[in-house]
C-alpha cells in the first residue's frame, strides 16, 4: 500500500475538480439555441412548443427531488395540480388575471402545498413514501373534485380569463406571445436549479442520495433539508402548473391525474435524472413522439414509448444523456491511443 | 474530572433477544479505551445507542457531563460525537476529497448554504485536502471511492468522522476487513489522533488492541464481563475462558 502513487506527494487541485464541475460548458447554449431556432423553423406548431416548455420545467422540478435527494415519487401531479388550480381560480374567481404574477401566485401554493405534505411524507422512505405520494396526489385530486363550487370538480374550472402580458402582448392563436414566456420562465427556474445543485446544500443532498446512513452520523439534518428541496420542487411544479392554466385558459382535475404523475416520471427518466438537462431531452422526446406515433397509429401510440423506455431502462444508465456522455467519452477514449 | 463520555445502566433489547445489558462505561478526556468482546456480543449496537442511531429503552449517555440520551444522532454529532462503522458508509461514487468535505460542511453549517457556489468556499476544501495529507490520502483525493483498495476506503471512513473535529470518537473494528498486512497501517492514523480526543475503539485483533489501548473492556451477552488495564484483563481468568480461550493457554 505504501507504494502505491497516492503517496508519491503529487497533490491534485481540488479547487480546480469543483470549479469544472460547476462551470458552464458550451454545450449548455445548445438546448436554449434549439429552443429559439424552433420558433423560426416551426411557427405553426408553438402551442406544441409551449406545452413541451411547461412540461420540461415540471420535470425539471422532479429532478430537484429525484436526481439529486433520491426521492421517488408517484404524486409530483399534486404540486402541479394545485398551482393550475391557484392559478386558475384566482382568475375565475378573483378576477384577477395579471400573467406572471397569477403563476408566481401557483407557485407559492405549490411550494407551501410541498412544505406541509413534504413535512410528513418524508419521515417515510422506499415503498412506504412512494404510497404516501401517490396517496397524497389522489387525495388531493378527489378532494378538488368535491370542491366543486371552486374548482368546477368533474367539468374543469371555466371563466380563466388572462391579461396580456405586461399589459401589451396578447395571448394569440398561434400560441407565440405565450412560447416566448413559457421559455423565459423555463430559463429563470433553470438558473434556479443550477445554482442549486451546485451549492454546498445542492452537493448535501447528493451525500443524502449516496448513503443516508453516512449523512445522519455526521450529524446531517436530513429530514430538514429533504423537505427543504421537495419545497423548492413543489414551488417550481406549481409554476408550471400556473403556466399551464395560463395557456390553456382551463383546468380539468386531470392536472392532477397519476397519468400525469407517471408521465412526468417517464419522461425524466428517459432524458436521465440528476444532470437537469435530461429533463429538457426526455420531455421533447417523449411528447415529440407522442405527437408522430398519434399521427401514426392513434390507438397504439403509447406502445412506442413503451418500447423506447424499456430499451432506456435496459441498456441506458443514466438515461439518454448518460448514453450520450458515455458515447462521448468512449469517442475521446478512442481518439487517443 | 468530568468524563468525556459516559454511559450509565445503558440497555436494549430486540424482541426477546437482550442485547445490551446495563452497561455502564467511563471514558475520561483522551481516553484509549477499547471494547472488545465475541461476535455477536453487542458491541456495534452499544456505539448505534451511544451514537444516537438507535434509542435505548432503558439507563442514559452523558457527553462532557450533559445528559444528551434525548437527543438526535445530530444533536449528538454537533457536540462532539463522531463514530466509524464496522462496514464502511462511504458515498461510493464521490470522490475522496468530496467524502471528506461532507462532514466539514455540516460541520461548519454552510452545508445550508443554498445558493453559494460550493467551489467557492476555498477554506472548506483547503482543510479537507489538509486532511487527506494527513491520513496521506492526498493523492487520491480526485479518485471515486469505489475505485480504491479496501483499506484506503477504510481510511476514508476515518477521515470522515476526523472531519467533524470530534472530541469522542468511536471505531467499529477500523480494520475489519483489511489485509493483515496493511492493517499496521490504520494503526498508524489511529495512534497518531490527537491526544484530547477520547476514543473508544472495537478491535478483535488483540496485538493491536494491547498496543492501543489503556483500558479495556469485555463485553459477552450484552453484559460487561469485566474492566481493567491491559495487564488486568490478560490475566483475568474469566476473560481468558470466555473469550481469550486456547489463545491465552497456548
Ligand atoms: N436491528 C437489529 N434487530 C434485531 N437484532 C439485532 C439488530 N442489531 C443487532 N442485532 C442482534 O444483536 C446481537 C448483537 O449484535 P452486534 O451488536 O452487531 O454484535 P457485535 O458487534 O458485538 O458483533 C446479534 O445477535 C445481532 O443479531
Ligand atoms: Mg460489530
Amino acid at each position: 500500500m505504501t507504494d502505491t502513487p497516492s503517496d508519491s506527494g503529487f497533490t491534485p487541485d481540488a479547487r480546480l475538480y469543483f470549479r469544472a464541475r460547476e462551470g458552464w460548458r458550451w454545450a449548455e447554449a445548445l438546448p436554449w439555441i434549439v429552443a429559439i431556432a424552433a420558433f423560426f423553423v416551426f411557427p405553426d406548431y408553438m402551442a406544441l412548443g409551449t406545452q413541451i416548455l411547461i412540461a420540461i420545467i415540471f420535470a425539471l422540478s422532479l429532478d430537484l427531488i429525484l436526481g439529486y435527494a433520491g426521492i421517488v415519487t408517484l404524486g409530483h401531479a399534486a404540486y402541479f395540480g394545485a398551482g393550475a388550480y391557484a392559478t386558475g381560480m384566482l382568475s375565475a374567481h378573483l378576477g384577477w388575471g395579471e400573467p406572471i404574477s397569477a403563476m408566481l401566485f401557483g407557485g407559492l401554493v405549490g411550494a407551501a402545498l410541498g412544505f406541509l405534505s413534504g413535512w410528513v411524507l418524508l419521515r417515510y422512505h422506499g415503498l412506504t413514501l412512494l404510497m404516501l405520494t401517490l396517496a397524497t396526489a389522489i387525495l388531493l385530486m378527489e378532494g378538488a373534485n368535491a370542491a366543486e363550487y371552486w374548482t368546477g370538480g368533474f367539468d374543469g374550472l371555466v371563466g380563466i380569463s388572462i391579461w396580456p402580458l405586461f399589459n401589451h402582448f396578447e395571448y394569440d392563436l398561434w400560441g407565440h406571445t405565450y412560447y416566448w414566456y413559457a421559455l423565459a420562465v423555463l430559463f429563470c427556474c433553470f438558473l434556479v436549479a443550477r445554482r442549486i445543485v451546485h451549492s454546498s446544500f445542492g452537493r448535501s443532498l447528493v451525500g443524502i442520495k449516496g448513503n443516508v446512513n453516512r449523512m445522519h452520523a455526521i450529524g446531517t439534518p436530513v429530514h430538514g433539508k429533504l423537505v427543504k428541496i421537495y419545497t423548492i420542487s413543489a414551488g417550481m411544479a406549481g409554476i408550471a402548473g400556473g403556466l399551464f392554466a395560463e395557456s390553456n385558459a382551463y383546468v380539468t382535475l386531470d392536472v392532477m391525474s397519476f397519468a400525469r404523475s407517471g408521465t412526468v416520471l417517464i419522461m425524466l427518466v428517459l432524458g436521465g435524472t440528476g444532470r437537469l438537462y435530461g429533463a429538457f431531452l426526455g420531455t421533447v422526446v417523449y411528447l415529440v413522439l407522442e405527437d408522430e406515433l398519434a399521427k401514426l397509429s392513434p390507438e397504439f401510440w403509447e406502445f412506442g414509448i413503451g418500447l423506447l423506455l424499456v430499451v432506456v431502462v435496459l441498456f441506458m444508465r443514466g438515461g439518454m444523456l448518460g448514453a450520450l456522455d458515455d458515447l462521448v467519452a468512449w469517442a475521446r477514449g478512442k481518439g487517443k491511443p | 474530572m468530568i468524563p468525556a463520555l459516559e454511559t450509565r445502566d445503558l440497555s436494549k433489547h430486540f424482541g426477546a433477544l437482550y442485547v445490551t445489558q446495563d452497561v455502564s462505561l467511563r471514558l475520561e478526556p483522551g481516553a484509549r479505551h477499547a471494547l472488545i468482546g465475541p461476535n455477536g456480543a453487542g458491541k456495534t449496537t452499544l456505539i448505534n445507542l451511544i451514537s444516537g442511531a438507535l434509542s435505548a429503552n432503558r439507563g442514559s449517555v452523558l457527553l462532557g457531563g450533559d445528559d444528551i440520551t434525548a437527543q438526535s444522532q445530530a444533536g449528538r454529532v454537533k457536540r462532539g460525537l463522531a463514530r466509524t462503522f464496522q462496514i464502511n458508509q462511504l458515498f461510493r461514487d464521490l470522490t475522496v476529497v468530496e467524502n471528506v468535505t461532507m462532514p466539514i460542511l455540516e460541520r461548519s453549517g454552510i452545508g445550508r448554504n443554498i445558493w453559494r457556489r460550493a467551489s467557492t468556499f476555498s477554506h472548506v476544501l483547503d482543510e479537507a485536502m489538509a486532511l487527506l495529507s494527513q491520513l496521506h490520502l492526498h493523492g487520491d483525493a480526485l479518485t471515486p471511492v469505489r475505485e480504491l483498495p479496501y483499506g484506503r476506503q477504510r481510511l476514508v471512513e476515518i477521515a470522515i468522522t476526523l472531519g467533524l473535529k470530534p472530541s469522542v470518537l468511536l471505531l467499529d473494528e477500523p480494520a475489519a476487513g483489511v489485509p493483515s498486512a496493511e492493517s499496521h497501517i490504520i494503526l498508524d492514523v489511529i495512534a497518531a489522533l490527537p491526544e484530547d480526543i477520547a476514543i473508544l475503539i472495537i478491535e478483535h485483533d488483540m496485538e493491536i488492541v494491547f498496543q492501543f489501548a489503556k483500558s479495556i473492556s469485555v463485553l459477552v451477552a450484552g453484559n460487561v464481563l469485566v474492566e481493567g488495564t491491559p495487564e488486568e484483563i490478560a490475566e483475568n481468568q474469566e476473560v481468558r475462558a470466555v473469550y481469550l480461550g486456547v489463545e491465552a493457554d497456548g
